[in-house]
């Protein structure tokens, strides 16, 4: 799971809990309030209907036509009545009356108040009927001698719309709010995470071969670690070329020496001068071949993407030059839909094509022909291979041969020195790159000789 | 012909002058890039040897420029490192041709002969013009088919001549490629030479290729004169 994801899945967390519990103790105290509201409401409504009532010779008469509206139409909503301390019904305002409501045939609440007290509730359902709060207070009517309680009774419908209305629009709020909170926050996730973006973008240009470093514009917390990893690539660069130059000065110690005995040779008699050549010989061919498998260094970090064909062109045009009494005809052909790149290191890749084009050079007779191609593998943890074909019009390698040629440091012809040892050369370094060296015969005529690496992304 | 070699190893360098030395070529060392730089200013090589690894100016750079100089001397390079980036960019800096440490003297020969022909603009080591046949290896001359025994100084005169066809080539320039540069100078033994030359290239006097431009000195004309 990537940084950003887990920070922002954590911060959803948060949020939502958070958002959750202030919405369910909103929630909660708009209810209670909403509940304290409509027993204040029904109070009044009780009180209101006592201080009307007018005392009779049997008990309290209330007038047709009472103060609160709503008691007097059917199915309004609110209803009255008043039960005696033995729960008979002694009163019972017109909406019941006119509702057919039996919202007076039993105590709504279980209990009957104390005198001079009042209870308030969820009256019990009645079926058919809908939810009702219920109030109850008990007054003892002095000049009547008797205790009495008056119920007032309210449909819960309007309580629970604006409860619903309350919630819908609680709802809207946090969301809302919730919705600005992950805006804001993935914005300083992507802020705050913006130095790691570009280290890592700088990563892929070092793999690219496109940069040197990673740069040193990051924040406290990075820069030690992009110091270290800079001062790192660097180093590894640095004894990269170190070791290379070690290798080719070693390179250019022993082999003027050679040349030198070589040449002198030619002062001594015949019979002597044969086993001093061949024993020469064979340092010259250990000193190429084993100088030039140790200087190749296959980068660990820096990686360098190099486009096959130009420098595959870049070595022949060059060698043009030098075959120029040949006029060889070279002959580009980029069969890979996009330009073929290649992981390695540029020096290791021009010891391999220039081994590879300068044979082409040297055997074929009027031409040569280049060839790249990509070909994806099957398997997608395997990395593409990039290939080059290097063919020529030459006589070709005996079939019988071409295996002698790629073993390892032998040579398939000891007389034309340069061919095997060329050819072994580069078939070590291929094979230190993952790669591998196909020699077949070319339909110009010549040999046709494949190598194949892996391939770079490319762009 | 008259080469430079520009190497900083004296016994390789005394090798290879002598063994160009003892095939008819008049040679100079130099053992930094400086001193090559400063003989290939002077001028009048045909050919220069050129080893990469030098002192005080690298031979790319010493290539690079006696190039960007016009000097279009055909430089063949030595290299020790045996590096392919070596060679590409000796190559593109405009050296002809390269040769890895260590060589044959023989192949050395060989390179450095086709490098002189190629830039005479002739494609084989065999000049060849009407019944003359100037095999440039192996430093032979064939008139109709015949083998013509000529001297060393006779060779030269010749070899330099045939390279550079249809020029106008001066005494003074003639000596300075066939001589080493203390060598006495007298323009005498040249009209001695090319007058054997003469005789033993067209006893009859027919072909005439060494044609006499008065007060200037000696054009080789490669077609056959008309009779």
């Amino acid at each position: 799971m990537g940084l950003q994801t887990r920070l922002l899945l954590i911060v959803a967390l948060v949020l939502g809990s958070s958002l959750g519990a202030m919405g369910w103790s909103q929630d909660r105290s708009f209810k209670a309030a909403v509940r304290a509201a409509t027993e204040e409401q029904l109070r009044t409504v009780a009180y209101g209907l006592l201080a009307a009532a007018d005392e009779g010779d049997d008990g309290l008469r209330f007038a047709a036509e009472l103060g609160e509206p709503r008691l007097n139409q059917p199915n309004s909503g609110l209803y009255a009545y008043l039960a005696s301390s033995v729960g008979d019904t002694i009163w019972r305002s017109p909406s019941i009356v006119a509702s057919g409501s039996r919202v007076a045939e039993r105590s709504p609440l279980g209990q009957r108040p104390a005198p001079g007290e009042h209870v308030f509730g969820s009256a019990a359902t009645i079926d058919g009927e809908p939810k009702r709060f219920a109030l109850g207070y008990t007054v003892i009517w002095e000049a009547l001698s008797t205790e009495m309680t008056i119920w007032v009774l309210a449909d819960q419908t309007p309580y629970r719309e604006q409860i619903t209305e309350f919630r819908r629009d609680l709802a809207v709020a946090l969301l809302l709010a919730a919705a600005a909170f992950m805006v804001v926050q993935l914005i300083a996730v992507r802020w705050g995470l913006r130095p790691i973006r570009h280290m890592v973008s700088r990563l892929h240009g070092l793999e690219a071969g496109t940069r040197n470093d990673i740069g040193d514009d990051y924040p406290r917390e990075l820069a030690a670690l992009a110091r270290n990893l800079n001062r790192f690539i660097a180093s590894e660069k640095a004894n990269r070329e170190r070791h290379r130059n070690a290798m080719d000065d070693l390179a250019h110690s022993l082999k003027t020496p050679l040349a030198v005995l070589k040449n002198a040779l030619r002062e001594l008699d015949k019979k002597q001068s044969q086993l001093f050549d061949e024993q020469l010989t064979r340092m010259e061919s250990t000193v190429a071949h084993q100088l030039s498998r140790a200087a190749a260094v296959r980068p660990t970090i820096a990686t360098h993407r190099i486009a096959l064909l130009p420098a595959a062109l870049r070595i022949a045009n060059a060698l043009e030059r030098a075959y120029a009494e040949k006029a060889m005809a070279v002959k580009p052909v980029d069969e890979a839909a996009a330009e073929a790149f290649v992981k390695v290191d540029e020096r290791d890749l021009m010891e391999m094509l220039g081994n590879l084009i300068e044979n082409a050079f040297k055997y074929g007779r009027s031409q040569v022909r280049l060839s790249t191609s990509v070909s994806l593998s099957d398997n997608r943890s395997a990395p593409a291979t990039a290939m080059l074909l290097v063919e020529d019009d030459g006589p070709g390698i005996a079939p019988d041969k071409r295996d002698l040629v790629l073993k390892r440091g032998e040579r398939a012809d000891l007389e034309t020195s340069g061919q095997g040892i060329g050819l072994a050369v580069v078939v070590e370094l291929a094979a230190f790159y993952e790669g591998r060296l196909a020699i077949g015969e070319s339909e110009l005529g010549g040999a046709a000789v494949r190598l194949s690496l892996p391939a770079a992304e490319g762009g | 012909m008259r080469l430079l070699i520009v190497e900083d190893e004296m016994l390789l360098a005394a090798q290879i002058d002598k063994f160009l030395r003892d095939h008819d070529f008049v040679v100079d060392v130099a053992s930094d890039g400086e001193e090559g730089l400063y003989h290939l200013r002077e001028g009048g090589y045909d050919a220069a040897l050129i080893d990469l690894g030098l002192p005080k100016l690298d031979g790319i750079g010493l290539i690079k420029t006696m190039r960007r100089e016009q000097n279009a001397t055909p430089v063949l390079i030595l290299t020790a490192r045996g590096d392919w980036r070596d060679k590409v960019a000796g190559l593109e800096a405009g050296a002809d041709d390269y040769l890895a440490k260590p060589f044959h003297m023989e192949e050395l020969l060989a390179r450095l002969n086709a490098l002189m022909r190629r830039s005479a603009g002739y494609a084989s080591a065999v000049i060849e013009c009407g019944p003359l046949r100037l095999d440039t290896s192996r430093k032979e001359l064939r008139v109709e088919g015949a083998p013509v025994e000529l001297t060393s100084f006779e060779y030269r005169v010749l070899e330099y001549l045939a390279m550079n066809p249809s020029r106008v080539v001066s005494k003074t320039e003639l000596t300075s490629h066939i001589y080493e540069q203390d060598f006495d100078r007298d323009s005498n033994v040249i009209e001695v030479f090319i007058g054997r030359l003469r005789k033993k290239l067209d006893p009859r006097g027919t072909l005439r290729p060494i044609r006499t431009v008065r007060g200037q000195g000696y054009r080789f004309v490669v077609e056959p004169a008309p009779v």
